[in-house]
């Protein structure tokens, strides 16, 4: 961290890049774009060996989810599951197959509902993202409100301040997912339980999983915020006689949420995995109760697909995080 | 669903307490809801929203969940009525031949398909076809292997089904929803893809669009024609539409009933049954026919391939006292391992064995050489511990309160020297096969719905190199309960077949070759405003198409 005002940096350049510079951004554009594919290819090729490494056969439980049941099968009653969906084949051809399809933009076919994976995720990608991205932007407003009143405000105020992140962190999801649910669901029914994926059955879900990520943001929050506010240029800026709010505003907000949006790009991904509670609960169509289901069910190409997904949403989610540094230092827009 | 030990006490705590606020709210509700008892007109149309809890894969097939649900779009041929006799449905009437080995039924005429297609003889004949010789329905397979020849169109409105060997029994298993009649153009000309999300049959309801992960949407038919003999009333269903949701969540499933955002509700969670009785007009407690969840023991590797050790741990527990406790007296104890009470020919005598005897336990476990005892106080036979390894589908067979239940009778088990190891199963692992080998466990808890008893021949059947039976996850080969069971699965004479099937049932449990726990059960709460919601009998599948609103 340096000790200079912003302003006394050199500004950020309005004139044209020269040639030899966006050939440079260009080939950095292209390495990036580049080690995302292969993070892709990465990230589905382990879970696909993965699945494969896990104990049971997929035609067993194929045929057992047809029929509602744990046993063991005949090698006569297997071989049609086997033939149909090629188990049969060698792995390094199954896995070529799989591979050589996504680039073809084909997923595969979902063992157990005999659709393409495209459009078994196709369907559930959109209120997932609607309920990672508001929980992620709540939580962020809870945590600048929170932080931006209580820090540096006496003793007992951040204190306060301090505890109630503190508590909500702690928060387990199905707990405040169900308290949530029996206080405005039920007692004062504002919300309906089962939301489905309406506009209003959304906001109880992203509150669920909102409530303890605005925990720990705004922790990391206040720690930054109380460092950057004892820094000589907030003292300058208190001597030029700029008011508390405007200096928390202007100057100490754009140091201090720097950590919070290095975890935000984290969060976004783990969110997106893990909205399986909140789903459940309030009855929310979403990968993550598809995820789980297929896990279950032994469904590989479902599972590789829904974990590219994710993948996807990382690597979106860090050159987002990248976008926002660049944003709100503009040291890093001048490098 | 599966989860932690931790998490699912947490959950335990969560739906205890949120329970007590649901009460208070419910408590409150009643004043103003004295106008919905009931009471009032009948409306026309409208739409009941149904949760549910687990969504399978596609519509129909060989899973309970699939009955229920491929129930609102197919017709079967027969049904049965509450008193277990068989009714006509899409047959009017039938005839079986002398000798037993034919059995002709007369279809309604003029039923159509909601494709358009005639539900003729010919189409019947396709269907069972279809269950025998093709992967489409596991369940209805096995309910008629042993005895099932041919089918045959005879003409347009008889259609003969040919067995092997008389099967008295074959009347009421095809009553169960996994033989509804399905559209054969539909079969032959439309994807897998579309056969399992739209099957195509000539039901009340046909599906309109299926939100995964969400609900299904049924719209009624409106040319209905053919309802069974048990149906409450003729003609199309009252209502427009159902939304059969998906609501994993016990405490947001039965919310959704007492805020009135949903009509009806399966498995209602037993700390809330007797609120839900008081509320609700309607309550439903069906105790499902065929075999309980009871344990497996595993007979060919391991502690009880001793029969001694084997009755010893049925003694050794209150497993009564501790089914009573978890389920909050609301799931019944189920004392005979093979069928349970709601079935027919049920032995009540096999279900009386076996009572909470810990000195009995003690002196069967010294008989059988296990009468050293280690640090730990638990017996040991030649250096070796008594150890039990109990695999169970923890979250889809049991719920957080079956777990309890076995927790509590670990504890007792431990008193007469049985280190019981609960080894919580997903259902990956189940399904996979990974608990399929008699080297992976000693002894599992699991069930099997059917309104027959002849359930006895589809568990217990030998499990042989030659015939392997996957289902027989005792691994009990015993000749003599193998001819007792086909001499009552044939026998014309029903006495004759009633006692063979209970001496079966004794067999089973004289031999310990299993153990009782507590029925499968359905618990369902219906709103006050909504009346002629009933399940049927064979498995107690949620018939929607009697049902109508009063305002």
């Amino acid at each position: 961290m340096t000790t200079l005002a912003p302003d006394l940096l050199p500004s950020v350049s309005t004139r044209p890049l020269p040639a030899r510079t966006s050939v440079r951004a260009a080939r950095r554009v292209g390495f990036k774009v580049v080690s995302a594919v292969l993070v892709l290819i990465a990230a589905a090729s382990v879970t696909f060996f993965a699945q494969l490494v896990i104990p049971g056969d997929r035609a067993t439980t194929i045929l057992n989810l047809q029929n509602g049941r744990e046993q063991k099968w005949s090698t006569a009653e297997l071989a049609p599951v086997n033939d149909r969906f090629g188990f049969d084949h060698p792995l390094i051809a199954q896995y070529l197959d799989y591979v050589g399809g996504f680039f073809k933009g084909d997923l595969g076919t979902s063992y157990t509902q005999f659709r393409p994976v495209t459009s078994v995720i196709g369907a559930q990608i959109v209120p997932s993202l609607v309920l990672t991205i508001g929980a992620l932007v709540v939580a962020w407003i809870i945590a600048l409100v929170v932080t931006l009143v209580t820090v540096k405000r006496g003793r007992f105020v951040s204190g306060a301040g301090s505890s109630v992140e503190a508590f909500t962190a702690s928060l387990p999801h199905y707990w405040v997912g169900v308290i949530l649910l029996v206080v405005f669901a039920v007692k004062i029914p504002i919300f309906p339980v089962i939301g489905g994926d309406g506009l209003w059955g959304t906001v109880l879900p992203v509150l669920t999983l909102a409530i303890p990520l605005s925990g720990f943001l705004g922790q990391v929050t206040r720690d930054e915020f109380d460092k950057v506010l004892d820094q000589p240029f907030i003292v300058t800026a208190r001597a030029r006689g700029m008011g508390d709010t405007g200096i928390r505003l202007r100057h100490a907000l754009r140091h201090a949420v720097l950590p919070a949006i290095t975890l935000s790009g984290w969060a976004l991904g783990a969110l997106i995995s893990g909205a399986v509670i909140a789903e459940n609960i309030f009855g929310r169509p979403g990968i993550g109760q598809v995820l789980v289901t297929a896990v279950n069910t032994r469904d590989v190409p479902t599972v590789s697909g829904i974990v590219l997904v994710v993948a996807a949403v990382y690597i979106v989610a860090n050159l987002l995080v990248d976008l926002a540094y660049a944003l709100v230092d503009p040291r890093l827009r001048a490098s | 669903m599966t989860s932690s030990p931790t998490l699912s006490r947490t959950r335990r705590l969560v739906a205890g307490a949120a329970g007590l606020v649901l009460l208070g709210s419910a408590l409150s509700a009643c004043g103003a809801g004295a106008a919905a008892d009931g009471s009032g007109t009948k409306v026309k149309g409208g739409t009941i929203t149904y949760a549910h809890v687990q969504e399978p894969p596609c519509i129909f097939g060989g899973w309970i969940q699939q009955a229920y649900i491929s129930r609102q779009v197919l017709d079967g041929l027969v049904t049965e009525d509450q008193d277990g006799s068989v009714k006509p449905w899409l047959a009017t009437s039938w005839d079986v031949s002398e000798d037993g080995l034919t059995y002709t039924f007369t279809l309604k005429d003029g039923v159509k398909f909601t494709d358009g297609t005639p539900l003729d003889a010919a189409a019947v004949a396709y269907n069972f076809d279809q269950f025998e010789n093709t992967e489409i329905n596991g369940t209805a397979k096995v309910s008629m292997d042993p005895y099932y020849k041919s089918a045959e169109a005879i003409d347009a409105t008889h259609v003969a089904i040919h067995l092997n060997k008389p099967y008295p029994q074959f009347l009421t298993l095809i009553t169960q929803g996994y033989f509804g009649i399905q559209s054969p153009t539909a079969l032959k000309t439309r994807s897998q893809e579309e056969n399992c999300e739209k099957p195509i049959g000539s039901g009340a309801f046909t599906v309109e669009q299926w939100k995964k992960g969400q609900e299904v949407i049924f719209k009624k038919n409106p040319k209905y024609t053919s309802w069974p003999a048990t149906a409450k009333h003729e003609g199309p269903a009252y209502v427009d539409e159902i939304h059969w949701k998906f609501v994993a969540d016990g405490v947001s499933r039965y919310a959704s009933l007492t805020t009135g955002q949903s009509d009806v509700i399966y498995e209602v969670p037993t700390v809330n049954w007797k609120q839900a009785q008081a509320q609700f007009n309607n309550t439903i407690r069906y105790i499902t026919p065929g075999k309980p969840v009871s344990f497996y023991m595993n007979t060919k590797a391991g502690v009880f391939t001793d029969k001694l050790v084997r009755q010893a741990f049925a003694y050794g527990a209150d497993r009564k006292g501790a089914v009573e406790a978890g389920f909050h007296g609301v799931i019944p104890y189920e004392g005979n391992p093979s069928v349970s009470q709601s079935t027919p020919d049920y032995n009540e005598d096999a279900a009386k064995a076996y009572a909470f005897d810990q000195d009995k336990a003690n002196e069967l476990l010294d008989e059988a050489g296990w009468t050293e005892k280690n640090a730990d106080g638990v017996r040991t036979k030649n250096g070796k511990p008594l150890s039990v390894k109990l695999v169970y589908g923890a979250g889809f067979i049991f719920t957080s309160e079956g777990a309890t239940v076995l927790q509590a009778l670990q504890e007792q088990w431990k008193e007469v020297g049985f280190a019981v190891k609960l080894v919580p199963a997903t259902m990956a692992e189940l399904w996979g096969g990974k608990f399929s080998d008699p080297s992976t466990f000693d002894a599992t808890p699991s069930y099997w719905t059917s309104p027959s008893p002849a359930i006895l021949w589809i568990v217990w059947r030998p499990n042989t190199e030659k015939a392997p039976n996957g289902n027989n996850r005792s691994f009990y080969n015993n000749e003599e309960l193998s001819r007792v069971i086909q001499s009552a699965n044939t026998a014309t004479d029903q006495n004759k077949g009633s006692e063979l099937y209970k001496e079966a049932q004794q067999i089973i449990s004289d031999d310990a070759a299993g153990v009782g726990l507590y029925t499968q059960n359905t618990l369902i709460a219906v709103a006050n405003d909504l009346k002629d919601f009933w399940v049927e009998k064979s498995q107690g599948e949620p018939v929607f198409s009697d049902a109508y609103f009063v305002k």
